[in-house]
């Protein structure tokens, strides 16, 4: 670790990751990934990883669909040796409600303008696509095949390793203690293991966001919310797609490895930085997900735990130059959906730290939004 | 939700001790136990143990374990699951249990964790060959469920488990290729690697396991000699024939729940692993969660079922039952641990012990307050490191034969000798074990200072009535008669094998290691009792082999 | 002597070899957590009860580190699986004061 760097990037999950990637590809590599415990060992390394590109924003859709694509060849964009353990096979997204139904087609209409080949799926085939569903209630349903699952420790470490052979350098088990801020301007970090002179400062760090962009005098509305997840004991392949229903607040999907991981999100939540997992919420989802998938009753918890949403108010992403330190970038807010659109908003945030052009607008994602009333509303979220 | 005044997680030594010691002061218990019967590792031993009389010693691991469970059962107070698994504490304070196939939620006031321990797994190639087994694996398959598990076993471990499973197998009728042990030195009870070198298994120390082979299954074993720095040494490498290895390497705390209830940790390599810090009253760094038994240190099953009562009576004791009584039988269940640990036997404990003592005081305020309002201050096991013990130098340390100045010593006069029989104590090893001196009416046999002493005969007083034979857990008295008759003496010994030679048989003698010494005629046979089940088999040998006739063989089997 | 450590199991659960162990540590990853996150190394029904001690030591024994200073993973509940039905019913029995009736 050298005294100083072009640019410190605070936060080792696939965000900071595929950013110090994305700005080595273009030429800044004079970059440090500071993480304080190992890469993933936040909320990359919790999520569930899906990746989905049914979304109900115009914004959201292009940056998940132009992120699977970079998913679909990560091994190959990072030069990664390992198995980044994607697998597309689809997401089934069903309503249970009326209201619900005519929201997903509107969706539809969003998807098909940029490109997603998604499809509404009659009631009477969706049992063609995961056989054992309960389709009680099920007003309609929508299907993507292309959406699928992801290792996120692979895609995170590819990431970092394709980033580390261009000459970034990572730190691990190193805490970012303080934000060194003179006249307007960021100037560096205070870690456990010295301070850091930076041109540029990128916050990277989920939950902590907001905390750690109050260290530089930034405040952003950004706060971790606690998210559970089981995993099953592995059995034969039995469902392909993740199935996911917003009025239930569920997904759950069977891996490539044959276990069944699955999620759900609590409305009454409080904010809170805690990742104990509660009993409460393992008896819920199981209840919860057995109602529509009764076979998977018979199946075995063998894990469950709990990480962090990193909340915005509009449940979009905030990419934010802080006002009162300039070249302090934070990137969070990802309510939920960060890892399936970490590769585009990698080359978004690189594109815009190396001068170059972007097909997106950056400014869409400041926190300005929360000012003129121009926000990103997402109808679809989990 | 269920409410409870004192949940035990675990129904062996230390969980049933635990939920006895809790009641008796008062207290409501949930007792939770994995497996159908109770007992935890109880069920399957077969062996006498050791300790005093407090601590059973001398009945047998299977009846301490029936014991106990009736005790539970007869108490109104005590109610218990089996086949019942507690799956997770969580940070409410909710104990959740899979319970007759229901998820069932427990809030108690107090938790005792007493989760006992696992076995150790090795690495080497072939290491998952089907025939590659733990020692208490083996154990199961014998003692509880009626299975021989093989023909011919390699023992890997010279440690308690490794000598008394081997003990086991040969009694079970499976032969012992041997017993190797990575260390320089047997560590467990000589007295039971003694019994079964007279059996004809060798010990060999200093000995590593470099791979398992075989197609599909075990069909042997390499084994090498290692020097200091455990690295195999090239040309000592042998074959070993066998269809089952038995790994008895050690035993980890089976420590998730404590880790899960947020209780303070610590690696300990003197304890067997990481532990939860405990104090004295053997509470946590999280109030009002207890540990006992294996989890917070591995020790034998007599220490285990002390700290389950010493766990159980502070638990009742912190929500206030019996105040007065309660501190007094906390103490002395803390003076009964020290004394167990007080040995050389015990010394790693007491190390151990004292180190995370240590490390609490650095690192845990909240906990040291803790421990300050229970108002003990006494330190027990620095007590016992102050005793100075003497180790075994000697080559009986190595194979668990004794030297012959170590025999010369326990040896009586010549004249007393010729004077008519009298008790041979071959007990030559601190380990805390005191029946012999009960089992003798006329109080021959004594120890110095404690349990741990090496007991000493009083030749005057000993008439050689052949009582302690049976009695003692090590199978290490004998008794010797020089007056039988001109040409023959007599020799009695313990025998725990099946058949049992009748008087007027014919059986092979044999020495301390297995060595045949001739066939000698079976005078007399007496049986130890439905209980004890150790028969004491009179033999005539010649005089000058009656130092040395330690075992018989009936048939080709040595015993 | 020739390398065997394609034949040491580490983990029975999920067959992960010492071979594959040493490899993660010689690409330097330096923990547990992030050892069984690269190759599911206790991630099985054991939860790592077997494997965690063996590869804590394998982590000692390369980075010259006391077994005291070997950072243990986290350890999660449940610590035998239990099944999804059982878990729904527990919630049932709640949600419906105890009544068995199933709710859509």
């Amino acid at each position: 670790m050298k005294k100083s760097y072009d640019v410190v990037i605070i936060g080792g999950g696939i965000i900071g990751c595929s950013v110090a990637f994305e700005l080595a590809k273009r030429g800044r590599k004079d970059v440090l990934v500071v993480e304080q415990e190992y890469l993933t060992s936040g909320a990359t390394g919790r999520c569930g990883a899906g990746i989905r590109q049914q979304w109900g924003s115009m914004l959201n859709a292009t940056l998940a669909l132009e992120s699977t694509h970079v998913f679909e060849n990560l091994e190959e964009y990072t030069g990664y040796d390992g198995d980044c353990g994607l697998n597309q096979g689809g997401y089934l997204l069903i309503a249970y409600t009326e209201k619900e139904w005519e929201q997903f087609q509107k969706n539809l209409e969003i998807q098909h303008q940029v490109g997603i080949n998604s499809h509404a799926v009659p009631l009477d085939c969706i049992k063609e696509i995961v056989p054992h569903i309960n389709t009680d209630g099920i007003q309609g349903a929508c299907f993507c095949a292309s959406d699928g699952h992801a290792d996120p420790f692979h895609c995170t470490y590819a990431y970092a390793k394709g980033a580390q052979g261009m000459g970034v350098e990572i730190v691990t088990y190193t805490k970012v203690t303080g934000l060194k801020v003179e006249n307007g301007r960021i100037r560096g970090v205070a870690t456990t293991r010295g301070d850091i002179e930076a041109k540029v400062v990128i916050n990277a760090t989920g939950g902590h966001a907001a905390q750690m962009a109050m260290l530089a005098g930034d405040e952003l509305p950004i706060f971790p919310e606690r998210h559970q997840i089981l995993i099953t004991e592995p059995v034969a392949h039995i469902m392909n797609p993740m199935v996911m229903s917003f009025h239930r607040h569920f997904y759950v999907q069977q891996t490539p490895h044959g276990s069944v991981i699955m999620g759900m999100g609590d409305p009454n939540e409080p904010v809170s930085l805690n990742t104990k997992a509660s009993w409460q919420y393992l008896e819920h989802n199981a209840w919860v997900v057995t109602q529509t998938l009764p076979a998977f009753r018979n199946l075995r918890v063998v894990r469950q735990w709990a990480g962090h949403y990193d909340m915005s108010p509009d449940r979009n992403p905030i990419i934010n130059e802080a006002k009162s330190a300039e070249g302090f970038i934070t990137i969070a807010g990802f309510s939920g959906h960060g890892f399936m659109v970490a590769p585009r908003t990698a080359i978004l945030v690189s594109n815009y730290l190396t001068g170059q052009q972007d097909s997106l607008d950056i400014s869409r994602f400041s926190v300005e939004r929360y000012k003129t009333g121009e926000l990103l509303l997402e109808p679809s979220v989990v | 939700m269920k409410h409870i005044e004192v949940m035990v997680i675990g129904g062996g030594p230390a969980g049933l001790c635990a939920a006895l010691a809790a009641s008796s002061l008062g207290a409501k218990v949930l007792l939770v136990e994995r497996d159908e019967i109770p007992g935890g590792q109880l069920v399957k031993q077969t062996h006498k143990f050791f300790g005093s009389e407090k601590q059973y010693a001398g009945d047998r691991g299977i009846h301490i374990g029936q014991m106990l469970l009736e005790n539970v059962i007869a108490e109104q107070d005590i109610e218990l699951w089996t086949d019942s698994t507690v799956l997770a504490i969580y940070e409410d304070g909710v104990v959740t249990v899979e319970h007759e196939g229901k998820h069932t939620k427990v809030k108690p006031d107090r938790l005792i964790i007493a989760t006992g321990a696992a076995e150790k797994f090795l690495s080497f190639p072939g290491n998952d060959l089907p025939g590659v087994y733990g020692a208490g694996a083996v154990q199961t398959l014998m003692n509880v469920d009626g299975v021989k598990p093989a023909k011919r076993v390699l023992m890997v471990g010279a440690g308690n488990i490794g000598l008394i499973v081997s003990y086991q197998l040969k009694q079970a009728g499976v032969e012992i290729a041997a017993v190797i042990e990575g260390l320089p030195k047997i560590g467990g009870y000589l007295v039971h690697a003694s019994k079964i070198q007279r059996a004809g298994i060798p010990v060999l120390t200093r000995h590593t396991i470099l791979e398992a082979y075989g197609n599909g299954q075990v069909e042997g074993a390499i084994i090498a000699s290692i020097d200091e720095t455990w690295q195999p040494i090239p040309g000592t490498e042998q074959k070993i024939p066998c269809d089952a290895i038995c790994l008895a390497v050690g035993l980890s705390p089976l420590t998730e729940l404590a880790w899960q209830a947020g209780c303070a940790m610590a690696f300990v390599r003197e304890l067997s692993g990481h532990v939860p810090v405990v104090d004295d009253l053997l509470e946590s760094s999280r109030p009002g969660i207890y540990c006992a038994g294996d989890v917070s240190g591995i020790e034998e099953a007599s220490a285990a079922m002390v700290e389950g009562r010493l766990a159980g009576l502070s638990a009742a004791f912190s929500l206030g039952y019996e105040a007065n009584e309660a501190k007094a039988l906390q103490q002395s269940a803390m003076e009964e641990l020290a004394e167990l640990r007080a040995g050389p036997m015990g010394q790693h404990i007491r190390d151990g012990i004292n180190k995370v003592k240590l490390k609490r005081k650095i690192g845990n305020h909240a906990f040291e307050n803790q421990t300050e309002k229970s108002g003990i201050v006494k330190d027990y096991s620095s007590d016992a490191t102050n005793t100075c013990r003497a180790e075994i130098k000697t080559s009986l340390i190595n194979d668990g034969i004794p030297t012959k100045e170590e025999l010369d010593a326990i040896y009586p006069s010549d004249k007393r000798l010729t004077e008519g029989p009298i008790a041979i104590v071959e007990c030559f090893q601190e380990i805390p074990c005191n029946p012999c001196v009960k089992a003798c009416k006329r109080g021959a046999i004594s120890m110095l200072r404690d349990i741990n002493d090496v007991p000493v005969v009083d030749e005057e007083l000993c008439n050689g009535c052949g009582l302690c034979i049976s009695l003692c857990p090590g199978l290490a008295i004998f008794v010797v008669d020089k007056s039988y008759s001109g040409d023959m003496a007599l020799i009695k010994l313990p025998f725990e094998y099946v058949p049992v030679p009748k008087s007027g048989h014919f059986v092979a003698g044999l020495d301390r290691a297995g060595r045949e010494l001739g066939r000698f005629e079976v005078v007399r046979v007496t049986s130890g009792g439905d209980k004890n089940k150790t028969f004491t088999v009179s033999l005539a040998v010649p005089h000058d082999l009656v130092m040395e006739v330690r075992g018989i063989r009936i048939g080709e089997q040595a015993i | 002597m020739k390398n065997r450590d394609a034949e040491i199991m580490i983990c029975r659960c999920e067959d992960v070899t010492r071979e594959t162990i040493l490899k993660c540590i010689a690409e330097g990853y330096q923990t547990l957590d992030e050892i069984k996150r690269v190759t599911r190394a206790g991630m099985g029904p054991c939860q790592g009860r077997t494997c965690r001690q063996l590869i804590a030591a394998e982590l000692s024994r390369h980075y010259g580190m006391p077994m005291e200073e070997v950072m243990m993973t986290t350890f999660r509940p449940p610590v035998k699986p239990i099944s999804l039905g059982a878990l729904a019913d527990a919630y049932e029995h709640e949600r419906t004061g105890h009544k068995h009736e199933k709710i859509v």
